[in-house]
């Protein structure tokens, strides 16, 4: 006998069954460039990746300031954790930096998830999952820096390097467009960046030996603006810091993995640039490597270099420029500071290039040096193939990715510090696409290490530290209300006073930061919010931690209700 | 040691094959192998089965020749409620597949790449019920690096 099948039906959405989907209020609808541009005159919203084109990742909110922050405590907590199978499964990290626009939080997790969130009370409105091949090549880890919005879309890039462009409202896609390719090693984590009508996103993969680059694409059709290699082909402009022969060209790296700034005078984009690849087998590669380790200026209409500052030629120790450009007025210039991974503060005149003064931010630095001037003269670095060769910093940097912070009241930058070693051995190998292409075995200390929160001025002199026990592996935030919000490791969240570095407050999150808080307001209460969750490239900059719990939390704090 | 040509034999040698002989539930990815099948009108379609007390897809890796959509008909031959949490743009899609039952899941896959799926319900996780979508194909020419063609692996 025959027995019918029970009809199972059609399959849902996972979401349906969250108890907590919606559709969020047209909030996005009037974002445009000019209210990006004039965004911290909206303090109670966070309109774009560091608060404002500047980078300065200030808010100028000051409802919770030094004297009442000891009473701030959580609002709400939002618990991203889900089952199932999801990419590099050990590796995954929570290092967003949430937006808010008019009570409306939108963030981006690892693994393809984008969010909005009540900002007020946390609770979730919708969520947009993409499907992410579980063996997309991620070489630090399953992460997702942040989102972009403007024009009632909300803008993300995936593992396997897609923009996507949601309907802020629904998180509905509306247009999807492949920029990397995964079969090469290519993937994205960025936080897009929006410069008037256009998005603007960099890849990732300068583990793989790709070719780094940035695209820009127009925000409402998605159709494709331009895109700026970071590396020249032969006879293009810096291709003679390449070798003539053969192609360490076309694997040379240089990826944009972070967001830039942008200053709308100069029309130029501020962009760091990645490690050379091979990371760390310079022989392969002769030359400086020109436009790897770099500040770029790009023009934001033609997606043409218009100058470079290289930080570290020829690298071989993975000393990423990727870090932020924060520009800044002094003394009557526009300029630009960059704390980057070799261990050094510049400063450079953001309207061409020129450097105005170049500081050590950390204390251990023996790979080289770089004198006043300008000029690097590497000391130890992994030579001889099989010789193991110990640097400081190690292969994450003096600072990582994550962010440094300027408060034009205090007119302070506030920078994490790792202090760090780490021995690398030459080990020369074949190049293959999409198989990992380092040139040589790394290992980063375990023991041996510290960090510290310190103060910077315009002229490079140190005006307070605040010493912690591990490194600092965290964005820092500032606010108006003249403090310095800065996680660590161990899941603490803490408070400083902005002028002077004293302690003033802290919070166990559960969980280690890698992430970039931010501040926001709702009806008039101001809140800092801060995803916690501790992975990633972890065996880069913090193996010690490596054992340590992963976390899914965005932690939002505030005052008490009156 | 073993050679890839002997590895069939072994699995069965070893019990590597079957639930609860060699280790408790059913190796990952130890099933068939199979391929969804591409329509005129640019659809893909395939089945996939529970067969009884296997506690694993058949087939466990399906190949989807390139991105798109695929609709699935998934039925459940088993003695036993089972469901499946697949990938998909948009939001993964979850069904529900009670003894001797048969739904259906409209998938959007973009690109290439090895994706899992799973039975995420009590009893099933870690038992077997853990398959694999490969999708084939490269990127599209606009999204690929200028610069001449490399080796692969």
């Amino acid at each position: 006998m025959t027995v019918e099948y029970v009809d199972a039906g059609e399959a849902i959405d996972q979401g349906d069954l969250s108890g907590n989907h919606g559709t969020a209020p047209p909030v996005v609808e009037g974002v445009t460039y000019e209210r990006i541009l004039e965004a911290r005159s909206e303090p109670q919203n966070w309109l774009t990746y560091y608060g404002a084109y500047n980078g300065q990742r200030f808010s100028p909110l000051d409802q919770i300031n030094t004297e009442n922050v000891k009473r701030i405590g959580p609002a709400w907590v939002f618990q991203a954790g889900s089952s199932g199978m999801i990419a590099g499964a050990s590796t995954y990290a929570f290092e967003a930096a949430p937006l808010v626009v008019d009570g409306v939080m939108f963030v981006s997790g690892w693994d393809g998830w984008v969010w909005a969130l009540n900002a007020a009370t946390g609770n979730e409105i919708w969520r947009y999952k993409h499907a992410t091949p579980y063996d997309v090549s991620l070489c630090c880890g399953n992460v997702n820096r942040g989102v972009a919005v403007a024009k009632g879309k909300v803008f993300s890039v995936t593992p396997n390097a897609h923009l996507i462009a949601l309907d802020a409202t629904t998180g509905k896609k509306l247009w999807d467009r492949t920029y990397g390719d995964v079969r090469a090693g290519e993937s994205a984590t960025c936080a897009p960046l929006i410069v008037k009508n256009l998005v603007i996103v960099g890849s990732s993969g300068g583990e793989f030996g790709v070719r780094g680059h940035l695209d820009a694409f127009d925000l409402d059709s998605g159709e494709h603006a331009w895109r700026c290699y970071m590396v020249p082909k032969p006879g293009e402009p810096g291709s003679d810091t390449w070798p003539s022969e053969g192609q360490a060209w076309a694997r040379g790296g240089g990826n944009c993995w972070l967001t830039g700034t942008f200053d709308p005078e100069t029309n130029l984009l501020y962009w760091g640039t990645g490690n050379p690849a091979p990371d760390f087998d310079g022989e392969v590669r002769e030359g400086d490597n020109l436009y790897t380790d770099s500040i770029v200026a790009i023009d934001a209409d033609a997606g043409e270099i218009r100058w470079h500052y290289q930080c570290t030629p020829h690298d071989v120790w993975d000393y990423d420029s990727i870090s932020e450009c924060i520009l800044f007025e002094h003394e009557g210039r526009k300029l630009l500071g960059h704390f980057d991974k070799n261990g050094y503060f510049f400063v450079v005149d953001r309207t061409n290039g020129e450097l105005v003064r170049i500081t050590p931010f950390v204390d251990r630095i023996d790979w080289g040096n770089i004198t006043r001037d300008g000029k690097v003269t590497p000391s130890r670095y992994p030579e001889k193939e099989g010789e193991p060769v110990h640097f400081f910093p190690g292969p994450a940097g003096a600072k990582e990715w994550t962010h440094a912070a300027y408060n034009p009241e205090t007119e302070l930058f506030y920078v994490p510090v790792q202090d760090v070693g780490a021995t690398a051995t030459r080990r020369r190998r074949e190049f293959k696409e999409s198989i990992p292409y380092w040139g040589a075995g790394v290992q980063v200390d375990i023991e041996d290490m510290t960090g510290y929160v310190s103060a910077y001025d315009a002229n490079g002199e140190e005006k307070w530290r605040w010493r912690a026990k591990l490194p600092m592996c965290a964005s820092v935030l500032t606010t108006g209300g003249g403090l310095v919000f800065a996680g660590e490791p161990n899941g603490m969240f803490n408070a400083l006073d902005a002028r002077t570095g004293e302690h003033l407050w802290q919070f166990q999150c559960g969980s280690g930061h890698h992430s970039s808080p931010v501040s926001y307001s709702v009806d008039g209460r101001q809140f800092v919010a801060v995803p916690v969750g501790w992975g990633g490239w972890a065996e880069g900059f913090l193996p010690g931690m490596l054992g340590a719990g992963h976390g899914s939390a965005l932690m939002v704090f505030a005052l008490p209700p009156e | 040691m073993t050679s890839a040509q002997e590895r069939s034999d072994l699995m069965g040698k070893l019990g590597l094959n079957v639930q609860n002989r060699a280790a408790i539930g059913r190796l990952l990815n130890s099933g068939n192998v199979g391929e969804a099948k591409e329509h005129g009108d640019g659809r893909m379609t395939a089945t996939i089965r529970i067969n009884p007390d296997e506690l694993t897809w058949d087939p466990q890796i399906l190949v989807m020749p390139h991105g798109g959509d695929i609709e699935l008909e998934l039925i459940n031959d088993d003695q036993n409620t089972h469901c499946a949490l697949l990938p998909s743009n948009g939001d993964r899609k979850f069904i529900w597949l009670v003894n001797h039952s048969r739904g259906r899941a409209t998938l959007n896959l973009d690109g290439p790449g090895c994706y899992w799926y799973s039975s995420p319900t009590g009893n099933d996780e870690g038992r077997g019920l853990t398959g694999a979508i490969v999708v084939l194909g490269d990127v599209p020419p606009e999204a690929r690096l200028d610069r001449p063609d490399q080796p692969r692996p």
